[in-house]
């Protein structure tokens, strides 16, 4: 056990925080929530949120473990947790949409052609936006009772059926969409994965506004979409593997941003209380002191999960890390609105800049207990992959 | 940054284990309850590992890990982790702290099989007598895997001056050698919940199936494994003479709490009406649980004492 990093990490920092000072565009500065309210589409990804990814992509920034022609510099896992850390602390996002670089692109290289792999650096740099085609209206947490279908028929399939909560899907290039490609088989046996181009006739995306009033995800509807045969990824009727994606060289470091996140909102929530003087009220002294006690906690249990991971071993750590990290969220920026009192629940910008921050904040964390596998499935995953505990 | 054991720590964990489930079996706590001196033997062969209090924290902690774990009567905790880290020589001994220096533990932990108490007084100063010729008054607690005194300080005693950041220092690594120890008691009520959960059967299935309980689980196994970090991570702070040592140690002994606590809970929840017999062990661990708790400063104080170095401004 150590608490330090090596000098060569130290000097990994380094070089990173110099490449962050010089080039990090000020937009990209602003501590945390850089999401907007504004629902036009073109704020979903602002300019210079591209120019930043495509940046990072250049300088071998973007996913440090990859290869320089894949945005990379062949970082070893210490290394990209030291990113992970450094991105965190300064509150500097990689980019605004995450499907490509996070999950489309790791995917495409461990199943994808050599043809399907040429998609991979533009996923990465942002240059294609994806979305990634998987929630239906009866397939959420059970998503493998997903009933989008793809019929083979001569060199092309025929797609009919509906996805939802598909985020990006509106300003998407191309679609990772799962469908079913076998309906005479169990339901994890009969599933594919295709590579959908959003312009395709027989694709109607309809924009869904979310709980904050913003438009980051939508519906979408499939009529007799054809798709080229080419486009299946991997082998037909194995799409179930290929949800339990692989993150390669990111998953020891993931959980930094999410610890990160809740972490810097309780600071914020004690430097608002400072500014309110509510810190003078013992009550709220101890419940902050509570959050901070359980966040400094899961940043220790995510070193020691990433301890296992660098070692070769499973890390059973990050499904402890993003049930946790997700619920503390709630309960910190409910504190937030609780404090702020009559003003909680105001979202009128002239009545101070707190107005709504922390209620929004409160809103859009309900999604984390909810997406990628919900809090009640992790704590099955948890308790029957984990504990050992019997399935029913 | 790093959480692996390396060989050593494995072996010193190892030994810890079975040293202890040879010479501790729960039939020596209750055998205990009742005659003070059938843990004489066991003291024996911990009195062999004290100098683990001259060490790094983190081998201790994995040495008390296994006591909490075993429910080891006797003065191992208070000689390795509170006089040791006074630095006044060789022990067994424990620590009387005066209230108006540290009102933390208005109670003597132990003293009845040291050698040596260290009366801890307002300046700060330290004093340290022989135990024998002091008056020990025991104290009916909760737990009776520990023993408590209420020691008063004799008449005519006079103290070395005591630097107030030692004190602290002592304190600090006591708080996270105590949380070790609950660690321990954590992880026993939650393997014993576990194991039951399998083995047991109602409604023709074992009650582990049910995803009331699964989730039960799934919470003490999260809780668990958060305070088993926050602990190892706080006394790598106190070995590295870290800053954050400070608020670590507060973070440490909350977070034990918040853990044995709910595994007290839920372990016997989940054992139902067997776990609320005195037969049964169960009720050993949860009484060592909260006695734990309120030994050196409950969580809900410590979180007010880390409050209190994130929030500077006194209340």
């Amino acid at each position: 056990m150590q608490l330090a990093w090596g000098p060569e990490e130290e000097a990994f920092r380094a070089e990173l925080g110099r490449f962050l000072d010089e080039h990090a565009p000020p937009e990209a500065r602003r501590k945390r929530d850089f999401t907007t309210a504004d629902n036009r589409d073109d704020r979903i990804i602002p300019t210079w949120a591209r120019d930043w990814q495509a940046a990072l992509f250049d300088h071998g920034w973007m996913i440090p473990g990859y290869p320089p022609e894949l945005g990379g510099r062949n970082a070893t896992p210490v290394q990209t947790l030291i990113y992970m850390e450094e991105l965190a602390t300064r509150g500097i996002p990689r980019s605004v949409h995450f499907p490509g670089y996070a999950i489309v692109a790791p995917s495409l290289l461990e199943f994808g052609t050599d043809e399907q792999k040429r998609l991979v650096p533009a996923a990465i740099r942002g240059d294609t936006v994806w979305c990634i085609g998987m929630s239906e209206p009866n397939a959420g947490s059970d998503l493998a009772s997903l009933s989008t279908r793809a019929v083979l028929d001569g060199d092309r399939f025929v797609v009919n059926g509906q996805k939802v909560w598909t985020s990006y899907a509106m300003i998407a290039g191309k679609c990772f969409c799962y469908v079913r490609t076998d309906r005479d088989v169990p339901k994890h046996k009969g599933i594919s994965v295709l590579i959908l181009d959003m312009a395709t006739p027989g694709i109607d995306v309809r924009p869904l506004r979310n709980i904050s009033g913003s438009t980051e995800f939508a519906e979408v509807f499939f009529t007799d979409v054809e798709v080229p045969r080419d486009n299946l990824v991997g082998a037909l009727n194995d799409g179930w593997r290929i949800t339990q994606g692989s993150l390669a060289h990111e998953r020891g470091g993931l959980w930094v941003q999410g610890v990160s996140f809740v972490q810097q909102a309780v600071a914020d929530l004690i430097e608002m209380a400072a500014r309110r003087g509510l810190d003078r009220d013992p009550i709220v002294r101890r419940q902050l002191a509570a959050y901070y006690e359980q966040a400094q906690g899961l940043r220790a249990l995510g070193y020691k999960g990433f301890s296992s991971f660098a070692q070769g071993s499973s890390a059973p750590e990050h499904s402890y890390l993003k049930l946790a990290t997700s619920e503390l969220q709630k309960s910190v920026f409910e504190l937030g609105m609780e404090l702020l009192g009559p003003l909680g629940a105001v979202t009128d910008a002239e009545l101070g800049e707190q107005s709504g921050r922390f209620s929004h904040s409160f809103f859009m964390s309900f999604a984390n207990t909810i997406a990628g596998g919900s809090a009640e499935i992790q704590r099955n995953i948890i308790a029957q992959r984990v504990l050992g505990l019997p399935r029913r | 940054m790093d959480f692996t054991l390396t060989d050593d720590q494995h072996l010193l964990r190892d030994t810890a284990r079975n040293l202890l489930a040879k010479e501790c079996p729960v039939a020596l706590v209750r055998a205990h309850i009742d005659d003070r001196s059938a843990a004489d033997p066991l003291w024996k062969h911990l009195a062999e590992w004290t100098e683990l209090g001259d060490g790094p924290l983190v081998g201790l902690c994995l040495f008390l890990e296994e006591t909490g774990a075993a429910l080891a009567p006797g003065p191992f905790l208070v000689t390795t982790a509170m006089f040791a880290g006074l630095g006044i020589g060789p022990g067994p001994g424990t620590v009387a702290l005066s209230p108006d220096v540290a009102p933390v533990m208005p109670f003597v932990l132990d003293a009845d099989l040291v050698e040596r108490v260290a009366f801890v007084l307002p300046g700060p100063v330290v004093a340290v007598c022989d135990r024998d010729g002091l008056y020990l008054r025991p104290v009916a607690a909760l737990d009776p895997s520990r023993r408590l005194f209420e020691v008063p300080v004799p008449a005519d005693t006079r103290g070395e001056p005591l630097d107030p950041a030692v004190l602290q220092a002592m304190l600090e690594r006591t708080y996270v050698a105590l949380a070790a120890e609950m660690l321990g008691t954590a992880r026993r009520l939650f393997e014993m919940t576990l194991a039951y959960a399998k083995q047991r059967e109602q409604f023709d299935h074992p009650i582990g199936s049910f995803q009331a309980i699964q989730h039960k689980l799934a919470n003490m196994a999260l809780v668990l494994e958060r305070a088993w970090s926050a602990v190892y991570y706080a006394a790598m702070t106190i070995d590295a003479g870290d800053p954050e040592r400070h608020r670590a140690a507060h973070v440490a002994k909350a977070s034990a709490g918040e853990a044995a606590k709910l595994c007290a809970k839920d372990g016997i929840q989940i054992h139902g009406g067997i776990g609320f017999t005195w037969e049964h062990d169960l009720h050993l661990y949860i009484r060592r649980a909260y006695g734990d708790e309120h030994l050196l400063g409950t969580s809900a104080w410590h979180h007010d004492r880390l409050g209190d170095l994130l929030m500077p401004t006194a209340p």
